[in-house]
């Protein structure tokens, strides 16, 4: 199944404000696409309560889980969106247009 | 205990608000009564949810403020009230707000512990619906327990 490993960047983890965005995005995609951290089960990534179960610090390595058409993108938008500091207020305006810009 | 996060003081079951804004002020108002925070604390609370809704699911909010909200808060606490009439939250209703003062990340523990209460749907049902102080502290024990600030896993 197609996944990506990636290290949260909002400095405070993925808790309210980062974890909305995240949210958010992962309802956007075509895919359903889960989520979880070294020692937990894998939680469906479009659910506030689950993201927010995980407990996700700055840091904390997650793996994002999806299998279909369109699995690649949808992941590699979330992984994108997961590795950038969601605290920071200029990303707060653009939450659901994230671009594969590979910066 | 006086150091633990919810104290029976901060558990108002029987509120009512006309709108998001009003509620947010009350669960503030409740957050500097017992001491917690100072009233820029609850500016910033609004702000943030203006911002982003901190509408968790199950008919639970969190308010809470920004990171530059956290000069006003003098020691970590939550509030709990409980709205019986519901309000609205941006097409969502909320019956209980958790609302949240926290100066370190200790936020990603407690919204752990809160979330993984209310994936059970009898708790989460249970916490809408109290209105005994203790059944709120009993059902929220393994959130307002957890050590702000440490560094827990």
């Amino acid at each position: 199944m197609p996944s990506r490993t990636v290290t949260v960047g909002s400095a405070s983890g993925l808790h309210a404000r980062p974890a909305a965005l995240f949210v958010a995005a992962a309802g956007a995609q075509s895919v359903a696409v889960t989520i979880r951290t070294a020692d937990k089960a894998p939680v469906p990534a479009r659910s506030m309560l689950s993201v927010l179960s995980l407990g996700a610090r700055f840091g904390t390595e997650v793996v994002l889980e999806a299998e279909g058409e369109g699995a690649d993108d949808a992941l590699d938008a979330l992984a994108d969106l997961l590795a950038r500091d969601l605290d920071a207020p200029d990303t707060a305006d653009a939450p659901a247009t994230v671009e594969g810009h590979g910066g | 205990m006086a150091d633990d996060l919810l104290q029976r003081s901060a558990i108002r079951l029987g509120e009512r608000a006309t709108d998001r804004d009003d509620a947010i002020r009350r669960c503030g108002a409740t957050l500097v009564e017992i001491g917690s925070v100072d009233p820029a604390y609850v500016d910033a609370m609004l702000l943030r949810e203006r911002s982003i809704s901190t509408y968790v699911g199950e008919g639970v909010a969190i308010p809470h403020a920004t990171l530059e909200g956290k000069s006003s808060v003098h020691r970590d606490a939550l509030a709990v009230l409980r709205f019986p009439d519901g309000v609205d939250w941006g097409g969502e209703t909320v019956a209980v707000c958790v609302a949240i003062a926290a100066k370190g990340d200790g936020h990603v523990a407690i919204l752990s512990e809160l979330a993984q209460i209310l994936l059970e749907p009898d708790r989460a049902r249970e916490l809408r619906e109290a209105t005994d102080p203790d059944d709120v502290l009993r059902l929220l024990a393994p959130v307002g327990q957890s050590p702000l600030g440490e560094d827990a896993a």
